[in-house]
């Protein structure tokens, strides 16, 4: 009978000792890098998960990219470890000139940085106004003379934040002949019927430019219907 | 000392054992293992290496390798086992998504190419003969590579390393787009005197390698072309992407030549055995008996258990002979529309009244399909085809007149009845949810195979894959005829294939690039080419474009629903309605960075000379 009591005693402390093991001996990532991606300290409107930039860190024997995917607002974060890092930008994924320096990141705690591009068109001033059924959108369309044709304007518009080319309930496209750059353009655009019944509607104004896939976008702004 | 006398004689008798063997027995040849001198000097054993290699070739959708995806581009959608529904749900495809850099394969075939010339003793006209198979062979992986890749390292002889610790003299960097091109087709020129193998469908001969131009020149002019003619050209400073727009007149040319001899002195013929067309143009691709069309398959063989479960996979659910499987690969609406009618209007089905009114009521359920190329029949089971001799009946509902409109009534069964006693949903679906029924209102024909059995899991299927047949050339002549101003001859091309499908003679009068697209797409569905084909003329990304309001970006399906009204003389017969197919989530999405895919990053890292593709 003693034996026995010892045995179930062992088996307990076999079982305490396999639950208190610690699974993952590896401390997870703490520090996060957050920041913006900037044109004269504006940050850009983008297409959510459109636009990668590349973390890199040399003096490991794995050397893979950690991805980091920029917000619909221009803002990105990622949580890593402490350490000396290089962001690079990928040419022609978003809408500005390549920039072909890697920029040293070191990476100490939490980290704030901004990624200053030099777009090749710029949305200012960007606001509307709804009148019934539809909405009256005035916007200024810079054009950075960086060497590249602009290939459209869109109105575009969305149930959510997350409105721009691909997702949307309506797109406008803005007649060429009306546009000017660096003068305020205004467009009447009727409002779809998929949105006409919602309570808000959120609007942007994007810029394509000839040759590059993502466009530049006002930041969405919404009024209510 | 006694110690010392275990010692001694364990030590004589080690030396007694290990003298005592035979003095041979370090060099004795291996019963497991063929050496190189009995292989590369014996017709068969090369053949078996060749066997081999064949059927290592790279696809991106084939009856065995990667045919899930099928169903992921805008032909058909996933209808099969639920867990892969990730096909209807994509997002964006990822940008490794065609990745292929298999210098395993490429550096077998240099090593057969070496000891071919070195340690053979073969008579000299067998030794050139294998070496050009094992050249074209080497030549068509290259062009997998290059249509997915770009310009990739040309490699043509075995990579030795000397141990030095200096491995930079292997590093080699990447040819140029064009270049490639290039050496496929010179490659294929040089060969073709020497290939043999006349008649075989199976292993290449010169009409292979003629066919191999055929397409890999169409890819290259039409690269050249209408890469230069987007707004910005996709290219690497190097050009290691792009190809000079120059260029596209000469590749144009050879690919034209290279289709004509094939259709002037191949001896292959378009498939017309069987008077009813559908049938036919089906038959065209599975029949294996004497085919004159086919040119180059990858064959299996019941007997040999070289087989596949792309039937069982695949066949309509209501023609299954398995308990499980079937229905996966769905065609989509969006296909379907684009088969013409015969009398040359546009494939859009008359699903409603042209006032939009009222539906517009049939009496079969397959009257819709009636008067449509016959090669829809051929390539997609529609609501009432037959398949196997059975119809495929297929109804997703009632419509019950409440007297100012209908009730849709549908079920959460299949084979079910209605208080009518009349069908409710048919055994064949369509369903909206259930897994392994068709979710589009379609099954797919071409290469399910329709022999007693195929669809089960213990025989399976032995249909061949086609790589190139007749029908592909008459299209590759006809497209680089029309690129270079030819457009007489281009029509006599189309309207040639045309003619087969049930057409009139002549029945296009005129011809655009616009005209030649559409036509690949109806002619060669499901045999791979609609993601190259859109990726060369570079419309694939404003066809994917990732929008839901981009109809071709979607897969739209088609319900038929059986009209409950009695004491009208609507009573009992079908209507039919479109919408996105149920299970289909997201768009499809292609961005720039996809037209070539990413190489891998141990790729970069093990060869610092291999510069990345663009937007990657």
């Amino acid at each position: 009978m003693k034996l026995k009591s010892i045995n179930t005693y062992l088996i307990l402390l076999i079982g305490l000792v396999a639950a208190s093991c610690e699974f993952d001996n590896f401390e997870e990532p703490k520090s996060t890098l957050s920041g913006r991606i900037v044109y004269n300290d504006e940050p850009l409107g983008l297409r959510s998960n459109g636009v990668q930039l590349e973390l890199w860190q040399r003096g490991y024997d794995l050397f893979q990219k950690i991805p980091v995917y920029v917000a619909q607002d221009g803002t990105f974060s990622a949580v890593i470890f402490d350490g000396d890092y290089q962001m690079t930008l990928i040419r022609g994924n978003g809408p500005w000139m390549d920039r072909t320096d890697s920029i040293p990141v070191q990476v100490r705690g939490s980290q704030m940085i901004d990624v200053e591009v030099q777009p090749y068109f710029v949305i200012n001033n960007t606001s509307f106004d709804v009148n019934g059924n539809s909405i009256s959108v005035t916007f200024t369309l810079e054009n950075t003379n960086s060497g590249r044709n602009l290939e459209y304007a869109s109105i575009y518009m969305g149930r959510t934040m997350l409105t721009d080319a691909v997702r949307n309930d309506g797109v406008f496209r803005v007649p060429m002949d009306q546009i000017v750059y660096g003068t305020p353009i205004t467009v009447n655009v009727p409002i779809p019927g998929g949105l006409a019944s919602r309570s808000d509607i959120f609007v942007r104004v994007g810029a394509k430019t000839a040759g590059v896939a993502e466009l530049v976008y006002s930041q969405a702004q919404s009024k209510p219907l | 000392m006694k110690k010392f006398n275990i010692y001694i004689i364990a030590l004589a008798l080690i030396s007694a054992v290990t003298t005592s063997c035979d003095p041979d027995y370090l060099e004795l040849e291996p019963p497991n293992i063929l050496l190189d001198n009995q292989v590369w000097n014996d017709t068969k054993l090369v053949t078996g290496v060749l066997s081999n290699y064949y059927d290592r070739l790279p696809s991106h959708t084939s009856l065995t390798g990667g045919w899930a995806d099928f169903a992921a581009y805008d032909e058909a959608m996933w209808s099969g086992y639920s867990g892969n529904d990730g096909l209807n749900n994509i997002g964006s495809y990822g940008f490794n998504r065609w990745q292929i850099w298999d210098y395993g394969l490429i550096r077998d075939i240099n090593l057969s190419i070496n000891k071919l010339n070195t340690i053979s003793t073969l008579p000299d006209n067998q030794k050139t003969q294998f070496l050009s198979e094992l050249r074209f062979i080497r030549a068509y992986v290259y062009f997998e590579h290059v249509k997915r890749m770009g310009g990739i390292p040309i490699i043509t002889e075995e990579l030795i390393y000397d141990f030095s610790g200096d491995p930079s003299y292997l590093q080699n960097p990447r040819n140029t787009e064009a270049e490639v091109y290039d050496f496929i087709i010179s490659e294929m020129e040089e060969i073709i005197p020497t290939i043999g193998n006349n008649g075989s469908n199976t292993r290449a001969n010169r009409f292979t390698a003629l066919a191999v131009i055929s397409r890999s020149a169409l890819y290259a002019g039409s690269l050249a072309k209408y890469n230069s003619a987007m707004s910005a050209p996709i290219q690497l400073p190097g050009n290691e992407v792009g190809i000079d727009g120059s260029r596209a007149q000469g590749y144009y040319t050879k690919s034209l030549s290279a289709s004509k001899t094939i259709l002037e002195e191949g001896g292959y013929s378009l498939y017309n055995s069987n008077p009813d067309l559908g049938e036919n143009f089906y038959e065209a691709v599975i029949n294996k008996n004497g085919n004159p069309e086919v040119i180059w398959a990858q064959d299996f063989l019941l007997s040999a258990d070289k087989r596949h479960g792309f039937t069982y996979d695949n066949v309509a659910r209501s023609a299954r002979e398995d308990n499980l499987g079937s229905s996966a690969i769905t065609p989509s609406l969006n296909l379907v529309e684009d088969y013409e009618y015969l009398d040359g209007s546009s494939g859009e089905l008359k699903i409603r009244t042209p006032d939009d009114s009222d539906y517009i009521y049939y009496d079969e359920v397959s009257d819709i399909f009636e008067g449509k190329d016959a090669r829809l029949y051929g390539t997609i089971i529609y609501p009432g085809a037959t398949f196997r001799g059975q119809e495929i009946f297929m109804q997703a509902g009632v419509m019950v007149w409440n007297g100012n409109s209908y009730d849709r009534i549908e079920s959460d069964g299949l084979a079910t009845e209605y208080i009518d006693g009349g069908t409710l949903v048919a055994a064949g679906g369509p369903h909206r949810s259930i897994q392994e029924v068709s979710n589009t209102g379609f099954y797919l024909r071409k290469y399910v195979d329709n022999a007693v059995g195929a669809s089960t899991r213990g025989i399976r299927s032995e249909v061949w894959w086609v790589r190139f047949r007749l029908g592909e050339i008459y299209l590759n002549a006809a497209e680089a005829a029309l690129e270079l101003g030819q457009t007489g001859e281009a029509l006599g091309y189309i309207n040639t294939l045309r003619e087969r499908a049930g057409f009139g003679a002549n029945s296009l009068s005129s011809l655009t690039m616009e005209d030649i697209m559409h036509e690949r797409r109806v002619e060669l569905a499901f045999e791979d080419h609609v993601v190259w084909d859109y990726k060369r003329w570079r419309v694939a990304h404003e066809k994917w474009s990732g929008s839901t309001t981009n109809p071709e970006s979607m897969i739209y399906s088609l319900y038929p629903y059986r009209v409950v009204r009695p004491g009208d003389p609507r009573d009992g017969k079908f209507i039919f309605m479109k919408s996105v197919a149920p299970r289909f989530r997201a768009p499809r999405f292609f961005q720039l960075g996809n037209y070539y895919s990413e190489i891998s990053q141990g790729v970069i890292d093990a060869n610092p000379k291999i510069v990345r593709n663009p937007f990657h």
